[in-house]
């Protein structure tokens, strides 16, 4: 393995690690969708309201604001004894820290995806049926552009006053396109349509996530050199 | 090339317009020219010109607010300069490139060690970072040398304050830098991990390394120093050669000078 997979790799196993030592992360996102989960099963007159026309925003919703709790703290554990700092004077190169940082918070926000999945198939008692394996593509998707840009802007939002207040402040306007992709795309699938007839969606959708992954490997160094 | 440290009209005392001979140590290995850090409209660092050889311990001695760690932070390559260059074996520490950072190591007063990890992954992820290959060899070898051996699968913070410290000297040694930078290592050690880490700083005199401290601790400063500065209020105000201090004289002799200065 080359040295910049091997940095990589080093900072993915040190960040789950971490997360499986703690479980800070893991129980703040996953205590939210399961409470999500709960609160809108209560709140959603059925007899009125087809669960699967609303499904699919409702997960996506608890998606973004579960991860923003998860994502939003991933420089936290970094900046406890100046450890990011450590990392920063290492030659790993900067791209190849926020490569690995991402794949560290997608990795944790799939999980979150999959339990939000089946939280709400549960309360709701609709699934994705025959198209659960593109639905788990969708859910896949959007969160690599989610956490690509929500750990670009932890980093800015870290080395701030206002800190995690700021994080929603800064992403949450970008990652309109993504909602409006990825859940739309999903309420199509949740309701059986083929996914020939969201694929226009879900290429948005991966072409979104990319330019989120680049840009925040070039961008990240100015974020978080001094 | 010269050797060693401030312009002339930066300097006060004995050692006025003092440059060192380079032969009587080796090559030089780390340089600093113009090194300036401003914050807004506070300057941290004001001009600071240095060149140290292979083997050198260059004490910096300051009051607080001095830019002595921001000093540091320049040097390692942590903290970009307002204005100047930093130089390490003729190579100069540029951002866009990583090759340098091998030359480097840092021991901050924060310890970039992570509290859940064990003292052996904690090295073993810097390690890895560094892109070093031996590390089944190596990080047992570092950890004795800082008296850690028996406690590698203790978490980081399980360790008490010194160990932590020690452990944070055993990463910055980790990848055998030529340039060590210590910025406070004593601080709330108490005197037995004072000495423990006293020991390990001595080893460091190999003739090798270049080491430059930044300390408030006088007695300890000047035990490992070949050479001796104090900054004030961004510049050196004050240089010279271990050989020419006063050790029983030396903290009226720093009252004064940042007297003088402040």
């Amino acid at each position: 393995m080359n040295t910049y997979l091997t940095q990589m790799w080093a900072i993915i196993w040190k960040d789950l690690i971490l997360e499986i030592r703690s479980r800070e992360r893991i129980a703040a996102m996953g205590a939210f969708a399961v409470l999500a989960g709960v609160l809108f099963n209560f709140s959603i007159d059925t007899t009125t309201t087809r669960p699967q026309d609303v499904a699919a925003g409702l997960i996506w919703m608890t998606l973004v604001f579960g991860g923003l709790l998860g994502v939003g703290r991933t420089f936290h554990l970094e900046s406890q004894d100046g450890a990011l700092q450590g990392v920063l004077m290492s030659p790993a190169p900067k791209d190849a820290v926020f490569l690995a940082k991402t794949a560290a918070n997608f990795a944790l926000l799939y999980a979150v995806s999959l339990l939000v999945l089946g939280v709400f198939g549960l309360f709701f008692g609709v699934g994705p049926g025959q198209n659960l394996g593109w639905v788990v593509l969708v859910l896949g998707v959007g969160s690599l552009g989610f956490v690509a840009l929500g750990t670009l802007f932890a980093a800015v939002s870290t080395g701030t006053s206002m800190g995690e207040t700021l994080l929603p402040v800064l992403v949450f306007p970008l990652l309109v396109p993504m909602v409006i992709y990825g859940a739309g795309a999903t309420t199509w699938l949740m309701n059986g349509r083929p996914f020939v007839e969201v694929e226009g969606n879900v290429r948005m959708l991966g072409a979104f996530a990319l330019a989120a992954v680049a840009a925040g490997a070039v961008l990240f160094r100015y974020v978080v050199e001094d | 090339m010269t050797d060693v440290v401030s312009p002339a009209e930066d300097t006060l005392g004995a050692e006025e317009g003092d440059r060192l001979d380079s032969n009587l140590f080796g090559s030089v290995v780390l340089e600093a020219d113009g090194l300036r850090r401003e914050y807004g409209p506070v300057i941290a660092v004001d001009g600071i010109d240095l060149s140290l050889a292979e083997g050198e311990f260059l004490t910096i001695f300051g009051p607080n607010g001095a830019g002595k760690s921001s000093l540091l932070g320049m040097l390692a390559g942590a903290m970009r300069p307002t204005a100047g260059i930093v130089r390490v074996r003729g190579q100069e520490l540029a951002f866009s490139d990583t090759g340098w950072r091998h030359r480097i190591g840092m021991l901050s007063h924060r310890g970039f060690l992570y509290g859940r990890l064990t003292a052996e992954e904690n090295l073993r992820f810097y390690g890895k970072l560094f892109g070093l290959v031996d590390l089944e060899e190596r990080i047992p070898a570092r950890l004795d040398q800082v008296g850690l051996g028996a406690r590698a699968r203790f978490q980081a913070r399980q360790l008490s304050h010194g160990m932590r410290q020690r452990l944070s000297l055993a990463r910055a040694l980790l990848h055998d830098p030529d340039v060590v930078l210590l910025d406070e290592p004593y601080t709330g050690l108490d005197p037995s991990a004072a000495g423990v880490l006293r020991g390990v700083l001595e080893e460091l005199k190999d003739g090798r390394r270049t080491v430059v401290m930044v300390t408030h601790n006088l007695r300890e400063g000047l035990e490992m120093a070949t050479r001796v500065a104090i900054q004030v209020a961004g510049r050196f105000a004050w240089h010279g050669r271990i050989e020419s201090v006063d050790r029983e004289d030396f903290e009226r002799h720093y009252h004064e000078v940042v007297e003088a200065r402040a």
